[in-house]
């Protein structure tokens, strides 16, 4: 019992953490009725920023280098953008940098972090419909992420903070007469905690800023009638918001690897609802709650009692989710989501009417390319061909029902662990795997209907919540699933097998009617076997078509009458809860199809290839190419990392060429949502073929202010 | 069995204000039925009421012989009655002519199956009626274009064809001619009758009295609430209760007059049509 204590206890610090954090979110959204989801990393590049400055006295700008080093570039001399500035000269290994100035500097870095996201993605998108807020921030997470694994390699970093929040002190014994010990340092960070939640909490309370931000929280005429613009306060909240991230990355430099923090800020969303987006002592007590279940939680999964199929990792990252899940449920729509009516309009989806046309056409396109190239080619174009199709599936869910569920690529990597789980038979597949497969020694035919089934049932769980909830919150909590599914599911060894945790080898003879169709060449021992892009094309091609078709039909029309106006859609007959959850099923399938080909192509799968960054960047690219349409998935399959696009343009595989190409894909993403609502480069083309490439400028022109920040924002989207 | 809706002692609580209370109204099948009052009277809440938007506290409402209090608002749909929104509430990614479609055809749990492989179900009652909604409210011409791009009060007409596709028993307008310009309420006001010989019953609540004495067989008045004063045109344009209440003797007087113009105007119309 008293060991549950401690753990409890234990659990504060990263409670403080998730309170922190919270703390921005909440002063984020009351100034712009935005959830930022990249606000953990916000705190995560400062932190890096922080770190970088006192071991190498170096300030990494939160940009990149994007020119590419081509020839002709650097015979014009334009080869070099510059993303860091020398600031300290110190003698490295024998003396620091001063504390004071880096911490400043760092802060300076939030400061125009806060700056960036308000003048740069959020005011523009402020009459932009829900998606395209989302998309918003989606955009931001998927950045920073990036821009951090390719300036900072995403290491682990810890040498560098300040004292009181070290974990090497001596830890506290026998608190409360508990026995056991306590980390020192959570203590401390419990106070920074409380200490940052009323000085945000006082400045809301008793300055006139802070009145102003209530007043506009309330009724944007409310700031105006106080003499303040309201996008002024926003800005002041954007910045106030992105400097408490800093200061939370930096406290916590100790406890975590910055990279992390990105992934943390679901804990972060689950405080943040829990004081209802609004009150700040509730959303440090809901961090701190949150922290200690997660403590709690796992120091119950250490017992022997506990079954063992639930993973001590997955009970940790459950919990935030759990309360999330309970606090929209029991506040329901009664949660003060400012803005979760639609306003502006949604991405155009026009129904397709030369499917067939396009379809052989698309198919012989790849076939001939399948065959022209060879060896890395081919598996370059298969990769881009399986982005595609997992982009059907979002093409469904977002694009048609408008249900923002980031969850879709957990949810193919949840199936390709299942395929290998029902066809695995025990045996050793190639001669140097590490694992064998064990399961139930299914046909492959057989395996991969079932594992398309256990997909979509897990698509059909996760959907359950948008019939209750819609729009950004539906983001957060599929969101927060991505991680649960990911540590209770698809890394379970006691579910999925031996290799699950680490590497799981794949069937090495998957064969669907007598034909061996693996990516993998037996013979040149590369992913580049040609029956599998027969296959893949082909299998492509009729999800395709059938999503298509989808929209043609009367099925299509009822998921874009819910997306437009579900009120509407129920006074038309139409059962909304019904039809969500065939949304959610059929784009789960799809996706689950995409896992599951994956799995085909390589020897073996792990868990990273399913990860939150790499989902999020396949909604990137499809949202670029257009989430309403077919082309959209196309185009934006082409566009991947690791696809025909970047490759063509000689960008090679790698990780720091990878967050580059995410990193591109995320400021496409974010001009996207700003310039065409969505529609994106497929629409675009068909758009300007018909009325002209200005033709996108004239979108909302009733929209007083906003149609000056689009023309603003168009010029910028076509010098990129 | 004769009538289509009946309800009695319906009431809607808002926060200890009765926005309807305790209302007995009845549709009887085949018939026009109105509804007046002055703004905030409690119309409005009325159709919410019955179609399952808001909850109500007391009271019953029978539709086709059947209490629908515990029914879904799309359930209620289903079952053939219909409203149309003061607020327009169309769907604004869709065209007209699929703002229609989407309320004409119910679907089965396999349908989707069939869409995927282009096999769409093409029901011949659902095409006809679809093609005589946006005939009649005169929507032919912008059948393919965006609701968007309309004028205000062709948004609404559309609003009362997505209604009119669904092939209601009983379809409840709540305004239709809030808006309009006179072209398009003489295109509304022309036809509202038409929808009778079409195996409906209409419910109509507006504004505009005109309108409302020339089309109704029959007509209640609501305010604060309560339903004041009920009875066929000619005794609500006579009657004191509703003059007092609702119109104001010279507005009145103004406002029926205007009514008989309707009805010359609709026959006037009826004779080009034949
Ligand atoms: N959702 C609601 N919550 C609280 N009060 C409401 C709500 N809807 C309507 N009311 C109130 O109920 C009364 C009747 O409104 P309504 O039915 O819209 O009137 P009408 O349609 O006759 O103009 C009004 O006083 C209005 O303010
Ligand atoms: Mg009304």
């Amino acid at each position: 019992m008293n060991q549950f204590l401690i753990a409890l206890i234990a659990g504060v610090g990263t409670g403080s953490l998730y309170a922190m954090l919270g703390t921005g979110l909440v002063v984020a959204f009351r100034g712009s009725g935005v959830i930022n989801l990249g606000h953990g990393a916000v705190a995560g590049y400062a932190a890096y920023v922080f770190n970088e400055l006192r071991t190498s006295g170096e300030l990494y700008l939160p940009w990149f280098d994007i020119i590419p080093e081509w020839g002709f570039l650097q015979t014009l001399r334009i080869n070099n953008l510059p993303t860091r500035i020398h600031v300290f000269d110190f003698e490295m290994y024998i003396e620091k940098p001063p504390l004071v100035p880096t911490l400043l500097i760092s802060i300076g870095v939030s400061v125009l972090l806060g700056l960036m996201m308000h003048l740069l993605v959020f005011r523009p998108l402020r009459n932009a419909p829900i998606l395209g807020k989302v998309i918003g921030s989606v955009g931001v997470l998927l950045y920073l992420d990036s821009v951090i694994a390719v300036n900072f390699g995403g290491q682990n970093r810890s040498s560098s903070g300040f004292w009181i929040f070290k974990p090497d002190m001596e830890p506290v014994s026998n608190f409360l007469g508990l026995g056991g010990t306590i980390p020192r340092a959570n203590f401390s960070m419990l106070a920074a905690a409380v200490v940052m939640g009323a000085f945000v909490f006082c400045l809301y309370r008793y300055t006139r800023f802070g009145i102003a931000t209530r007043a506009a929280d309330e009724n944007e005429k409310g700031a105006s009638l106080l003499g303040y613009s309201p996008q002024l306060i926003a800005g002041i909240n954007w910045v106030l918001s992105s400097v408490l991230a800093g200061l939370a990355g930096i406290i916590f430099l100790h406890k975590t690897q910055p990279s992390l923090y990105a992934t943390l800020v679901v804990g972060a969303l689950g405080a943040a609802l829990f004081g209802r987006l609004t009150s700040i002592p509730m959303t440090v007590l809901g961090g701190v709650i949150i922290g200690m279940m997660s403590g709690g939680g796992v120091s119950l999964a250490n017992n022997d009692w506990w079954p063992n199929w639930l993973e001590i990792e997955g009970v940790r990252t459950f919990m935030p989710l759990l309360v999330i899940i309970l606090v929209l449920y029991f506040q329901g729509d009664k949660l003060p989501i400012r803005g979760s009516i639609s306003v502006g309009r949604q991405p155009n989806a026009p129904a397709s009417n030369n499917v067939v046309v396009g379809t052989i056409f698309a198919m012989g396109f790849a076939l001939i390319l399948s065959n022209v190239f060879v060896s890395k080619w081919e598996a370059v174009l298969t990769t881009s061909i399986l982005a595609t199709l997992f982009m059907f599936s979002l093409t469904v869910i977002v694009g048609y029902l408008g249900q923002i569920s980031l969850a879709q690529f957990s949810i193919a990597g949840f199936a390709a662990f299942m395929m290998i789980r029902f066809v695995g038979d025990g045996t050793l597949q190639r001669p140097d795997d590490y694992y064998v497969i064990t399961g139930i020694n299914m046909p492959t035919i057989l395996g991969f209907v079932c594992a398309v089934v256990a997909g979509t049932l897990l698509g059909l769980l996760i959907g359950l919540p948008a019939l209750r909830i819609r729009g950004v919150q539906l983001a957060v909590v599929t969101m927060s699933s991505v991680l649960a599914i990911e540590e209770l599911l698809t890394k379970s060894r006691s579910l999925m097998g031996e290799g699950a945790a680490s590497i799981q080898p794949t069937p090495s003879n998957p064969s669907w009617f007598g034909q061996y169709i693996g990516g993998f060449n037996k013979e040149t021992f590369r992913t580049d076997y040609w029956k599998y892009s027969l296959f893949l094309v082909i299998i492509t091609a009729l999800v395709g078509v059938a999503v298509v078709n989808l929209r043609r039909g009367n099925t299509g029309r009822r998921f874009l009458a819910i997306r437009a106006n579900e009120r509407a859609a129920a006074a038309a007959g139409i059962n909304v809860k019904n039809a969500k959850m065939l949304g959610f099923g059929i784009s789960s399938a799809i996706a689950s199809i995409a896992g599951i080909m994956l799995a085909y192509k390589i020897p073996a799968v792990q868990a990273e290839n399913f990860a939150i960054f790499s989902g999020l960047g396949l909604l990137a690219f499809v949202y670029l190419g257009g989430i309403t349409t077919g082309y959209g998935a196309v185009v934006g399959g082409l566009l991947v990392a690791g696809g025909m696009m970047p490759e063509f343009l000689g960008v090679h595989f790698g990780d720091v060429e990878r967050g580059m190409i995410n990193a591109v894909g995320a400021v496409g993403l974010i001009l996207n949502a700003i310039v065409t609502g969505g529609e994106g480069v497929a629409l675009l083309q068909s758009d300007a073929l018909g009325k002209g490439p200005l033709a996108l400028l004239r979108r909302n022109p009733d929209e007083d202010e906003s149609s000056e920040a689009d023309e603003d924002n168009a010029t910028e989207g076509a010098s990129v | 069995m004769s009538n289509i809706l009946e309800t009695s002692g319906l009431t809607v609580t808002f926060g200890g204000l009765n926005a309807c209370d305790k209302v007995d109204l009845t549709v009887p099948k085949g018939k026009f039925v109105g509804l007046i009052g002055p703004n905030g009277a409690g119309k409005t809440t009325f159709i919410d009421a019955i179609t399952g938007y808001v909850p109500t506290s007391a009271g019953s409402a029978i539709f086709n012989g059947e209490d629908i209090g515990e029914l879904k608002p799309h359930e209620r749909a289903q079952r053939g009655l219909v409203r149309t929104f003061q607020s327009l509430e169309l769907f604004e990614d869709l065209s007209v002519k699929d703002n229609l479609l989407v309320a004409g055809y119910d679907t089965r749990w396999y349908s989707f199956l069939l869409d995927m492989i282009y096999m769409p179900r093409k029901d011949k009652e659902v095409e006809e009626q679809i093609e005589w909604a946006l005939d009649i409210m005169g929507l032919n011409d912008v059948a393919d274009a965006m609701p968007s791009d309309l004028s205000h009060g062709r948004r609404k007409l559309v609003g009362v064809a997505r209604a009119l596709a669904a092939s209601p028993d009983l379809i409840l307008l709540d305004e239709p001619a809030a808006g309009l310009d006179t072209a398009e309420s003489q295109i509304l006001g022309g036809h509202l009758r038409e929808f009778l010989d079409h195996d409906m019953s209409v419910f109509l609540i507006d504004h505009d009295m005109g309108l409302v004495l020339s089309v109704c067989d029959y007509i209640y008045v609501l305010d604060f609430g309560k339903i004041i004063a009920q009875g066929t045109p000619q005794e609500i344009r006579e009657s004191e209760t509703v003059k007092k209440a609702y119109l104001g003797e010279e507005a009145g007087e103004i406002q029926a007059q205007a009514g008989e113009r309707m009805t010359s105007l609709q026959h006037d119309q009826g004779g080009q049509d034949d």
